[in-house]
């Protein structure tokens, strides 16, 4: 019950990559998936996001955002600040939020969720991100990378449920 | 009766949070349907464009991505067309693993349906999440079931979504007969909880609606089809996919992108109460039990209760999963050679949503010359404009404009639209004369 869970959610649509080349330079800073660890690149998940909850203690998801920021922007927020968005984003019924709002529902939301928003541009299918994306992605490794090797606790009476 | 009478204009600009993009427009006057349409105005994605000068052996894999929901209906549609062309005679392994494969994505995408976009509407929630708030035991459920159906098409496919396992001739891998254990018992577990949802599902308050309309379906002696057999329809044809196009035809409206096809000019359903319909009687006799248990009367001629049809085709894939995995042996190899040679391949099978029907035009290096799709979202519209219009009818044109509206979401939301992954209408304007 104590598994750390990273996500990077994208498509391979330009700067919709941003949360893969997390995941990419996580990897090359040698976070693998292994004891306790779970990192995976996932396309668009919906509610297949949720099994991953299963015995997860803090849940990481880094995706791509179009805010009001500029591209690269990293923003994090936790469950009292999830952001809300319009529709046009996903063109698939649940989105990242959908789905952690329907696990929060079910009571299955892990003691610890950090999501990780990258501000984007474009999402052309088939060009490459942007150096401005690719820049967030790696700096935004590094800080994970260094929250991950400082540890962290579960707040007690706080165990994650899975239905 | 001057309420009756009143003129309405309802339209709904885009169907929001769907793949694809759709519209509905309702215009009443004088207390009649004066104006009717379910438009899609997607762009065309021109996927059989794309095929034209690829290699068979590609095919599978570019299909496939038609659909984020029922890849493997795409693949299996494919692959058994070209196999047929080319004399293909699949390992009995292979044949029977296509179908469990297939009950993969059955489950996965009727699961979706049921829990995440239909169910909602008949419980007064405007969606999943807040159906969860109600019925949270039955969502988790839903999903459970929903994972397992995934974790099937993994097993075979490599990857739920896309999966790359299919090839001309069979897979490309064999699962090691320790994972088929697992799912085995993964399977077994779920049988009870689908029971479970068949009961919910009858249950669930629907409208009472009786229409007239043709059931198409594919039909096979040895079971219930899914992966092969002949084209039935309700009056009692039974035709080759090869006759398609003697039966069926594909038209153009300039209200929309996605074409209409009608069986002899007629509108006419496709889908798990379509295959119920027809196939019923060959249903496991547990599953006839059960359904005698719940009251559902079959034939059908209420569209409402498509939702319970998706809980029994649940039912019976993890039925039929199990019984073609009870002796399971890695076989010798998972494919056999092909040699391509020109022609023209048909395919046929059931996607999730209904019939699916290929043709390809191949030439003698095994390439693509032309390729034809019909999937069973086009097959459906015209029969959605026709429920739309009896079933307000029988709703009432002079229900208040939330409730007219809500009524076609639900009646359209029913027949899992490949356009709709998704519920609810974004926005609605009103207007009176």
């Amino acid at each position: 019950m104590n598994r750390v869970c990273i996500v990077g959610v994208g498509s391979p649509s330009g700067d919709d990559q941003a949360g893969w080349l997390t995941v990419d330079a996580l990897l090359d800073l040698g976070i693998r998936s292994g004891d306790g660890v779970v990192i995976e690149k996932l396309d668009r998940p919906g509610s297949a996001l949720i099994p991953l909850l299963r015995s997860t203690a803090w849940l990481i998801v880094v995706d791509a955002m179009q805010g009001e920021g500029e591209a690269g922007q990293i923003q994090r927020f936790d469950e009292t600040g999830w952001p809300h968005y319009g529709h046009g984003l996903s063109s698939h019924g649940l989105g990242v939020i959908d789905a952690l709002m329907l696990a929060g529902e079910l009571g299955s939301l892990p003691p610890r969720l950090d999501l990780y928003g990258i501000e984007i541009a474009g999402t052309t299918p088939g060009s490459s991100p942007g150096r401005a994306i690719r820049a967030a992605a790696t700096r935004l490794a590094a800080m994970i990378s260094d929250q991950l090797a400082s540890g962290f606790s579960i707040p007690p009476g706080t165990q994650p449920g899975y239905g | 009766m001057t309420e009756s009478l009143r003129s309405v204009s309802i339209h709904v600009p885009v169907l929001a949070r769907v793949e694809g993009e759709g519209a509905l427009d309702l215009r009443i006057d004088n207390g009649e349907i004066a104006e009717l349409r379910l438009r899609i105005f997607e762009p065309p994605r021109f996927f059989e464009k794309f095929l034209e000068g690829h290699l068979y052996s590609e095919i599978p894999d570019m299909v496939a991505r038609i659909c984020g929901i029922c890849p493997v209906a795409y693949q299996a549609t494919a692959a058994q067309a070209l196999e047929k062309l080319f004399g293909v005679e699949l390992d009995p392994w292979a044949r029977d693993m296509r179908r469990v494969f297939y009950c993969g994505e059955w489950i996965q995408s009727h699961s979706l349906h049921i829990h995440l976009l239909a169910a909602p509407d008949f419980f007064g929630c405007s969606n999943a999440i807040e159906l969860a708030r109600i019925a949270p035991e039955e969502v988790r459920r839903g999903l459970r079931i929903q994972a397992l159906g995934n974790e099937l098409m993994d097993l075979f496919g490599a990857r739920s979504v896309h999966p790359v396992g299919v090839r001309i001739g069979g897979f490309h891998a064999a699962p090691a007969l320790s994972r088929i254990k697992e799912m085995r018992d993964k399977l077994r577990a779920a049988l009870p909880e689908a029971e479970a949802l068949v009961r919910w599902a009858a249950r669930i308050p629907v409208p009472q609606d009786d229409q007239g309309f043709v059931s198409v379906a594919m039909r096979h002696p040895d079971g219930y089809a899914i992966e092969q057999g002949r084209i039935g329809v309700s009056d009692g044809a039974r035709i080759e996919a090869e006759a398609f196009d003697d039966h069926f035809a594909e038209h153009h409206e300039p209200f929309s992108t996605a074409l209409f096809c009608t069986y002899h000019k007629r509108p006419y359903l496709v889908g798990p109460l379509a295959r119920l319909n027809l196939n019923h009687a060959q249903l496991p006799e547990a599953i006839k039990a059960l359904l005698a248990e719940t009251g559902l009367e079959l034939p059908s001629r209420n569209l409402f209760h498509s939702l319970a049809a998706r809980a029994v085709e649940i039912l019976l894939a993890l039925h039929e999963a199990l019984r073609l995995l009870e002796n399971y042996r890695p076989p010798d190899s998972p494919w056999v050679p092909v040699t391509p040679r020109a022609g023209v391949a048909i395919g046929c099978t059931e996607a999730p949503r209904g019939l699916l029907w290929h043709r390809y035009e191949m030439d003698d290096d095994g390439r693509v010359v032309s390729a034809r799709i019909v999937p069973p979202t086009s097959q459906n519209q015209g029969r959605i404009e026709e429920d739309l219009r009896l079933s307000l009818l029988n709703f009432g044109l002079d229900q208040p404009d939330d409730a007219l509206r809500l009524h076609c979401e639900k009646v359209i939301r029913n027949y899992d639209p490949c356009i709709s992954c998704a519920t609810h209408f974004l926005r609605m304007r009103v207007a009176r004369t």
